[in-house]
């Protein structure tokens, strides 16, 4: 039976990373993003890592997407730029 | 006075929320949880303070 | 270390239920993600409730409480990012059956005692981040 959740858990989270890389919108990637931190925290639940799990829970569905969004936020909002994206990297504010 | 009370109040409800959710209860547990509760405690009331005045 | 199955095929249950929210997350319009976003934590918080029993490692609810916690925090950050906090009736109600039908058998399994507040506590903490993001008073929530 345990084999079976962590065959479940691995789809879901081969799924979720496949739609994380297909979607190209980055505020679209947040969502799918903080998906694959639940996925990966289930799976090292069932693989009796609840201390990992716990530890991905933080980073992987709270802190990265909240960083992409904040990131994504800022630079739309810089002053002169098309769509924002592709800036040159090292240019002051 | 009713700040001795609303501090003893968040104070009595953080501890109990302690005591729940540890897996064992010890002296130790028990006097590390009422003194961080004290400290989350007056936190809280400084807390609801700034979110009442606004 | 011993597991008991019937306790994981239920855990099997809310765990499928996660491929449907997948697709809409991955397709679904902005309102629709935030709301698989919102039924993703409190599938997986039910899942992680259930696996706990079955692996007989009461220790393991501690990621359903996180989960419970962090799980509406973030979906009250992305509706502030997002502008929009869609009122779903999907959450709602899979909160309001699924998690009782979940806790209440947990608890009957647990018997008496500090492990049952604990689990009552994650139960109440899940309804409430469920009804408090997916509710008709959510709208204030955004504009404050």
């Amino acid at each position: 039976m345990t084999d079976v959740l962590i065959v479940v858990a691995l789809l879901l989270v081969a799924g979720a990373a496949t739609a994380a890389v297909l979607n190209r919108d980055p505020m679209r990637q947040a969502l799918v993003l903080s998906f694959l931190g639940l996925a990966l925290a289930l799976l090292f639940t069932f693989l009796q890592a609840p201390d990992v799990a716990l530890s991905q829970l933080a980073v992987g569905s709270a802190v990265t997407p909240l960083m992409i969004l904040l990131t994504v936020r800022k630079v739309r909002r810089r002053p002169g730029s098309g769509d924002g994206v592709d800036k040159p990297a090292g240019r002051e504010r | 006075m009713t700040a001795v009370l609303e501090v003893l109040l968040w104070w009595a409800a953080l501890t109990g929320l302690w005591l729940v959710l540890i897996s064992t209860v010890d002296p130790l547990e028990l006097l590390v949880g009422s003194a961080s509760a004290l400290a989350a405690a007056l936190l809280a009331r400084v807390g609801r303070r700034a979110v009442a005045d606004r | 270390m011993s597991t008991s199955d019937g306790w994981l095929a239920a855990a099997l249950v809310p765990l499928l239920a996660l491929v449907p929210v997948l697709w809409r997350i991955a397709y679904g319009s902005p309102g629709d993600r935030l709301i698989g976003q919102n039924l993703t934590s409190l599938l997986a918080g039910l899942v992680l409730l259930l696996a706990a029993q079955g692996f007989h490692r009461t220790s393991y609810n501690d990621v359903a409480l996180v989960v419970s916690v962090l799980g509406p925090t973030g979906t009250l950050i992305y509706a502030r990012f997002l502008d929009v906090l869609p009122d779903s009736r999907l959450v709602r109600w899979t909160a309001l059956v699924g998690v009782p039908a979940t806790v209440l058998p947990l608890c009957v399994a647990t018997g008496p005692g500090r492990a049952m507040a604990k689990l009552l506590l994650i139960g109440v903490l899940l309804i409430a981040g469920s009804v408090v993001t997916s509710g008709r008073g959510a709208r204030e929530g955004v504009t404050a």
